[in-house]
């Protein structure tokens, strides 16, 4: 994962499972509307077969009465969890780590869930929780001792430009004066 | 700046020195010196031993890619604020 394509995409997921998480686990069941609008519907049918599910997650429910947000909020959702750089089974363990890392009921349960119905055994998910422990203690003692980073050479610099972009142009020394 | 003082490499006992050249090998990267968390976990022996082999068995490639499992390590010390 040299690239910095993939690192993106992880990031954009991280934000995304904790703004959905957010809303998921507040107090929030009141603001779900009974009778959720066509649109908000027609939102929610692609929630459903996106996540194979009958049922269509909380944090999608409570900002339904707004069509609109909703139908933004799912496009966000479905593009990071899509299969890209990353696999969708790959975003998922990442959200889990995620979810427990901040201690969300909600997005805990149901990355777990989505990791099991994408085929990662128990194995692979205890797997996923070792690194979340273990890298949950190492950044805790590395606070504690206010360590500065000192890997950042490993990682190779991405020359590539942004997607759809020219390369950065070659910059040259300016003239010396005489 | 860190709270303690980090220790150079040379500065430990002989089998540590060794230790550290494992985990060189295993960042596949020359350090100048071991890195900091290496150091810190090298002070105490009798944790750094238990703490580095769970950390090691976590990261060793299985249903996940030890370049997966990185990411997911990232992410975790993304969200636990950790500039180190």
């Amino acid at each position: 994962m040299a690239d910095d394509a993939p690192w993106y995409e992880a990031a954009l997921l991280v934000g995304v499972t904790n703004a959905l998480n957010v809303v998921a686990d507040s107090p929030l069941e009141s603001l779900e509307p009974a009778s959720p609008s066509a649109e908000a519907q027609a939102v929610f049918a692609e929630i459903r077969a996106f996540y194979g599910r009958p049922d269509v997650p909380a944090a999608f429910r409570r900002v339904a009465a707004d069509a609109g947000y909703l139908a933004d909020l799912w496009g966000a959702t479905r593009r990071v969890f899509d299969d890209n750089q990353l696999t969708r089974r790959h975003k998922e363990a990442l959200a889990f780590a995620v979810s427990v890392t901040t201690r969300s009921a909600f997005g805990t349960a149901f990355h777990l869930g989505e990791m099991r119905r994408l085929g990662v055994g128990e194995r692979g998910v205890l797997e996923v929780l070792g690194v979340t422990q273990m890298f949950s203690s190492y950044t805790k003692i590395a606070d504690t001792l206010q360590l500065e980073p000192d890997m950042d050479g490993i990682a190779a610099v991405d020359p590539s430009p942004a997607p759809g972009g020219a390369a950065p142009a070659l910059r040259t020394r300016p003239p010396e004066a005489p | 700046m860190p709270t303690v003082r980090l220790r150079d490499a040379s500065e430990y006992p002989a089998p540590i020195q060794k230790l550290f050249e494992v985990a060189k090998a295993w960042f596949k990267y020359d350090f100048a010196q071991p890195p900091a968390m290496s150091r810190v976990m090298a002070w105490d022996p009798e944790f750094g031993g238990f703490h580095g082999r769970a950390m090691k068995r976590a990261m060793t490639p299985g249903e996940w890619t030890r370049a997966e499992k990185e990411m997911v390590a990232a992410v975790v010390s993304g969200v636990n604020a950790c500039a180190y």
